[in-house]
């Protein structure tokens, strides 16, 4: 076991390794440079010189080779420094510091009512599979899937911010925080944060909840069709013994790498999402970081990102172990 | 079979887009030949050069009547441009498209989009929609049913190298490497879009085909298989693969969905097709700037939720033909 995960945590540290050359590779080969998207430099009149230009290409890194470059931001990154945003002009761990929590005051909640409602959902359509009403929450979850959490969270917005503007079921558009947020009491601040909450978690819900039951629906129709099933049906247990113990349980190896394949999702978040909310998170962050060229900011992102996926898939070969007694890491 | 029908009518749709909604005339008699210039929307360069050389600047109405009184043309069934707003008159008597609050009405069915008629783009959107689903999937399947067969049928050293490489694409969020691959380009259009989609999407299924490899190689049908000397990849692809199948189908149909999603989603980002592309997302980009103009929201939306929903249900439909397991009656 201490074997196996000595070699995991090793290819691991490789892994990241090609990754985080390949993106700086690839971000560096993208036409333009931080200096050339921000904005105070389309101005003519501020038209820096070339001297100037050379010499904030240098602050910046930019004067060096790719290879070299690279070798740079390993070196300081080894030593705990990442570099500091080109466009916030902040460490960059201090700017991902400052989004992480705002993504995972969505992601989080999501999560858990994604799994909450998700399996009860789908072990109540393997039970009722075929009848009326197992027929009825498979159509809902269908039609739920079919419409990407983009378009439901544009059609929660207009419903509920435009729509509905002026009563009480009025939810705001987008945003963190309201315009007054400073001068609320305690109370109205909570409210304003969980109301600007609300249509953002619903949109990060949705698509995972219909997605979740769908997935252990399917396995589970695939379990119970084994001889076990049988066996334990002429056994004369009970349905729920049956459903839970025999049938669900068997059903844990693909949920397991389901769940450990959200781990990143966590603190990824949703480039899309957060850019319709307007949500300052992580996804808003790497968006606009590849757009300003912001080459510190999306390494940093990467390397977090990286890490994360790699964790949530070590995590879930941990579990297969843990789950199935007929997998063992010798 | 809804389903079916539904993509069948979406594809009659793409096809027969210009005839649907267009300024150019389906068929029109020109001094004396034929003409179908409403093809230039499949490809610009398919527009007729005496078109070009007698000025029409793509303004057919009144340059037909002016220039050859002589010459007749049958029309698009609605007479909108998804590229550019129509002006007024360009129809006799008939006005231009509002720049601005341009709602639903009997000339702009789906209202106007910054003066373009919203109905016009989706027509055409559906073109792209449908060739997005179908040609990055397919890349996408190809490569990921390849690579996972083979890394799980010889396992070992391939194994791991292989589970490494797709360890390595899929540690980037897709989305995230779709829009680094974007930005490479300086000219993107939608065929290196689809390529892009298809090139980051494969690793799931790569990895589900591994694990449905690594679980049927140990089987008795293959042991048999081999016993009377079959060949490892007759081994794979005849015997496995199908075997394998069922799961994989999943995917890939689901695939074809997704593609279309984020087709939307990064044209809603302003990342997809160039303007002044008809794309849904396209159209969801300006909605989502002003949320009083809601026509340019639902209606996308309600088109690409109808497009995945169908692709969907044929998914869900070819599972359960091709898996042998759920045939059997239920005891």
């Amino acid at each position: 076991m201490a074997g196996y995960l000595i070699r995991r945590v090793l290819l691991g540290l490789l892994t990241l390794l090609l990754i985080t050359m390949a993106v700086y590779g690839l971000i560096r080969m993208m036409p333009g440079d931080p200096l050339a998207t921000d904005a105070a430099m389309m101005n003519p009149e501020k038209m820096p010189s070339a001297e100037d230009l050379q010499r904030m290409k240098a602050v910046y890194g930019l004067d060096k080779s790719v290879p070299e470059a690279y070798i740079h931001w390993l070196g300081n990154m080894f030593q705990g420094d990442f570099g500091s945003s080109f466009a916030e002009k902040k460490p960059v761990l201090d700017v991902i510091g400052a989004r992480v929590v705002n993504t995972l005051k969505l992601t989080v909640p999501s999560l858990v009512l994604a799994y909450l409602f998700a399996i009860p959902i789908g072990l109540f359509s393997t039970a009722r599979s075929g009848k009326a009403d197992e027929r009825l929450v498979g159509v809902v979850l269908y039609m739920l899937y079919a419409i990407p959490s983009f378009i439901a969270a544009l059609f929660l917005q207009l419903l509920f911010a435009v729509k509905l503007e002026g009563t009480a079921f009025e939810l705001p558009l987008m945003g963190i925080k309201g315009d007054e947020y400073e001068s609320l009491t305690d109370v109205q601040k909570a409210w304003d944060q969980l109301s600007h909450m609300i249509l953002p978690v619903i949109s990060f819900t949705y698509v995972s909840l219909a997605y979740y039951s769908r997935f252990i629906k399917a396995n589970m129709e695939e379990v119970i069709r084994q001889d076990y099933i049988r066996t334990a049906k002429a056994k004369g247990l009970g349905p729920v013994r049956i459903m839970i113990h025999h049938a669900f349980r068997n059903t844990l190896i693909p949920f397991v790498t389901l769940l450990g394949l959200s781990l990143p999702a966590l603190l990824g978040g949703a480039i899309i999402l957060e850019q319709v909310f307007n949500w300052p998170g992580m996804g808003q962050l790497y968006f606009r970081s590849i757009l300003t060229r912001d080459y510190p900011v999306i390494m940093g992102l990467t390397l977090a990102l990286s890490v994360l996926t790699l964790l949530g898939q070590l995590f879930a070969d941990m579990l297969y172990a843990f789950v199935d007694p007929r997998i063992s890491y010798k | 079979m809804c389903a079916l029908g539904i993509v069948l009518l979406l594809s009659i749709i793409a096809v027969c887009s210009p005839m649907i909604a267009g300024t150019k005339p389906i068929v029109c008699k020109y001094k004396g030949n034929l003409y179908f210039p409403c093809l230039s929307y499949f490809n610009a360069d398919w527009e007729n050069p005496v078109f070009h050389k007698d000025k029409f600047r793509k303004r057919y109405p009144k340059n037909l009547k002016e220039k050859d009184p002589e010459s007749w043309a049958i029309w698009p069934l609605v007479f909108q441009d998804p590229y550019r707003p129509v002006r007024d008159n360009e129809w006799e008597e008939r006005p231009g498209n509002p720049y601005s609050e341009g709602s639903p009405s009997r000339l702009n069915l789906f209202g106007t989009s910054k003066g373009v008629d919203v109905f016009a783009s989706m027509v055409h959107g559906t073109r792209i929609a449908l060739l997005v689903g179908f040609v990055s999937t397919g890349i996408a399947a190809a490569i990921g049913v390849m690579v996972g067969a083979i890394a799980g049928y010889f396992g070992g050293w391939v194994d791991i190298i292989i589970s490494r490489i797709i360890e390595l694409v899929m540690c980037v969020p897709s989305i995230v490497l779709i829009l680094a691959l974007m930005a490479l380009i300086e000219k993107p259009n939608i065929w290196i879009m689809m390529a892009i989609l298809g090139l980051t999407s494969w690793t799931g299924m790569a990895r589900l085909t591994r694990a449905e490899f690594l679980k049927l190689k140990e089987s008795e049908f293959v042991a048999a298989a081999k016993s009377i000397g079959a060949g490892r990849f007759r081994i794979m692809f005849r015997h496995i693969l199908p075997n394998a199948l069922a799961p994989i189908m999943v995917p890939i149909v689901f695939g074809i969905a997704a593609a279309i999603k984020v087709e939307a989603g990064l044209s809603l980002l302003g990342f997809g097709a160039p303007p002044p592309n008809p794309s849904w997302g396209t159209t969801l980009n300006a909605g989502m700037t002003n949320y009083t103009e809601w026509w340019q929201i639902v209606f996308p939306g309600i088109a690409i939720f109808i497009t995945i929903l169908a692709y969907n249900l044929i998914g869900e439909g070819l599972q359960e033909a091709t898996d042998p397991r759920l045939a059997d009656p239920k005891d």
